[in-house]
């Protein structure tokens, strides 16, 4: 069991996640851009989901809201749904590319945070807060999602390090290749 | 890449439902789970110190490039306020002596009386949701869930988690914040109308009326008759203060009684000392006094010009409500009240200060704000009333925390 821990993600995502979250609750509290605190995990989630499918992504974007929720004192598991979510979005419409470029893996990155910014609310909704839904949501998706994107060429490969994911080696078959 | 299937998507799904059950657990509150978050916190705290060691000059670029211009235009918006400040800082100094004696002698709770605890904002909300602050103390500081949070400029908000060393306040402006507070209206419009059809007004209480059917000497006697059975008596206050007195009047016998002595007043013929009773009776007999004087001025003046300057009595009216964070951009917003025009009319730039009450978590009278805002509610429902705040939460630095519990929990700690 110790084995499978040590060669899991987890011995990784978890230092990892904690100094993205140090650098969320200290450095992009400040950076706020239009007035939005720009979302580092969940793009970070996206990212993962971008560079390991789905799967992966859902279970860094899991670890990251929870220890996310842990730390800031919202409802535990009411971020690491909605970074489950991203991660997962992400990895979803990362199948549509089997080696995306660098800027279609920015769009799927923003895509993702997206839609975890916007579950955010949702999940609040169900356990009964008030007006979750702030006036400026639609300004808050747009800057996190730009953002992310903007930081996906680097996340992107922090993701792959984590998740211990190879980059892709197989490449196009020229056309005249015999299959 | 990632090839999608039934097993992955279990995968998920699990997490999902893990993250679900967590929910459930947090809400309906579990001791480990709390357990859970000291641990992380105390985990988190040397992490988050050295990455704001190195942050902390790209913080500081970035806040000199962006807000250099707006910090040059406060600065010098501040320097004006301040001028502006000391000059009323005595007069204000003078009213809150006078406020402490009048709560004293009814024994109310006010601000003044409550221990505060100094503290620095460490830190702000990481996402888009809620409206939370850190600050540097925590229980060890003597502070505890639920207590209000003030600056100098007043209400911010409440605490709601506290670690040894750290605590989170929750801002006016969260969406889960609620607090009762008094609208304090003042109920003169209806005597500046009055006024306004006989007379003219100047626009700050005080209105110039024409004479009335009475002759000015009709006046003069009605105001002799008044000042000549005024009953008031002078109260010397322990520590050299004297309560201020009304024109020479005959001594009064204050009734005795069993009420509970009040130790700050002494009677100046016995030197005993005065129950509440007897010093509210001192009060009513200060207040007819104070309203003879005044209008026996108003007689001597109508009998000099034949017009009289009578200064409008600004009787304050308080109405109650609920006052409630709408997120962050929003103004609070006043809930519930009860509009009664013929007690209040609420308008905008009405005062907002906290109700208080044995079962709230802040004292009457901290100031959170003004209306700035009012709309009509169909049906019986009261107006909703948006109020603009006092204090700048976007700029906090330093916060003091009331060390207040509410009478109903006394008992208990």
């Amino acid at each position: 069991m110790l084995a499978a821990f040590i060669q899991g993600p987890l011995v990784r995502i978890i230092p990892v996640g904690l100094v993205l979250l140090a650098l969320q609750r200290t450095l992009l509290v400040d950076f706020k851009v239009a007035g939005v605190v720009i979302e580092l995990l969940m793009a970070t989630a996206a990212a993962a989901g971008v560079a390991g499918g789905s799967e992966r992504g859902a279970i860094m974007g899991f670890t990251l809201g929870l220890m996310f929720d842990l730390v800031e004192g919202t409802p535990l598991g009411s971020t690491a749904i909605a970074l489950t979510i991203a991660g997962t979005v992400a990895g979803l419409l990362a199948l549509v590319a089997a080696d995306p470029q660098w800027w279609l893996g920015a769009l799927f990155v923003a895509l993702g945070t997206a839609a975890g910014v916007l579950m955010v609310p949702v999940v609040r909704l169900f356990i009964g807060e008030n007006h979750p839904f702030s006036s400026d949501l639609v300004v808050v998706v747009i800057v996190t999602a730009a953002a992310a994107a903007l930081m996906s060429p680097a996340l992107i490969p922090l993701c792959r390090w984590c998740l211990r994911v190879k980059q892709v080696e197989w490449k196009q078959p020229l056309p005249d290749t015999p299959l | 890449m990632a090839i999608y299937s039934v097993g992955r998507r279990r995968v998920i799904l699990a997490l999902l439902l893990t993250s679900a059950l967590l929910l459930t657990l947090d809400l309906r509150g579990n001791p480990f789970i709390d357990r859970g978050r000291d641990a992380v916190s105390r985990v988190m705290d040397p992490v988050e110190s050295a990455v704001a060691v190195v942050t902390n000059p790209l913080e500081r670029a970035w806040n000199g490039i962006v807000n250099f211009d707006e910090v040059e235009r406060e600065n010098q918006a501040l320097q004006d306020q301040l001028d502006r400040l000391i000059g009323t800082q005595a007069a204000a100094e003078a009213a809150v002596l006078q406020a402490q004696e009048i709560l004293a002698l009814n024994n109310l709770p006010a601000l003044s009386g409550i221990d505060t605890e100094l503290a620095q904002v460490i830190g702000g909300a990481a996402n888009n949701i809620d409206q939370v602050i850190e600050i540097n103390k925590g229980r060890s500081s003597g502070i505890s869930v639920g207590m209000p949070v003030v600056n100098q400029a007043g209400l911010i908000g409440k605490v709601t988690s506290v670690t040894d060393t750290t605590a989170r306040v929750m801002l006016v402006t969260d969406t889960n914040y609620a607090v009762g507070v008094t609208v304090t209206a003042a109920a003169d419009a209806e005597a500046a109308t009055a006024g306004e059809s006989a007379g003219e007004s100047d626009g700050d209480g005080t209105v110039i009326t024409s004479p009335s059917g009475l002759t000015p000497e009709e006046i003069e006697e009605q105001a002799e008759a008044a000042t000549s059975t005024s009953t008031t008596t002078t109260t010397t206050v322990a520590g050299g203060t004297e309560a201020p007195t009304g024109p020479p009047t005959p001594e009064t016998t204050l009734p005795g009684g069993s009420d509970p002595v009040i130790p700050n007043f002494v009677d100046p013929v016995t030197g005993e000392p005065l129950t509440q009773e007897q010093v509210l009776l001192i009060a009513e007999g200060e207040a007819l006094a104070a309203t003879e004087a005044a209008a026996a001025a108003a007689a001597a003046e109508l009998a000099a010009t034949g017009t009289t300057t009578t200064t409008v009595p600004v009787v304050v009216r308080k109405e109650y409500g609920a006052l409630e964070g709408r997120g962050r951009r929003l103004l609070p917003q006043i809930r519930f009240v009860e509009d009664n025009p013929s007690l209040a009319e609420l308008t905008i730039g009405d005062l907002v200060e906290t109700a208080g009450g044995s079962t709230s978590l802040a004292p009457p009278g901290i100031p959170v704000g003004r209306v700035a805002n009012r709309a009509d509610r169909p049906g019986s429902g009261g107006p909703l009333l948006d109020v603009e705040l006092n204090a700048d939460l976007t700029r906090l630095n330093y916060v003091r925390v009331v060390l207040y519990k509410p009478l109903s929990e006394v008992g208990e700690s």
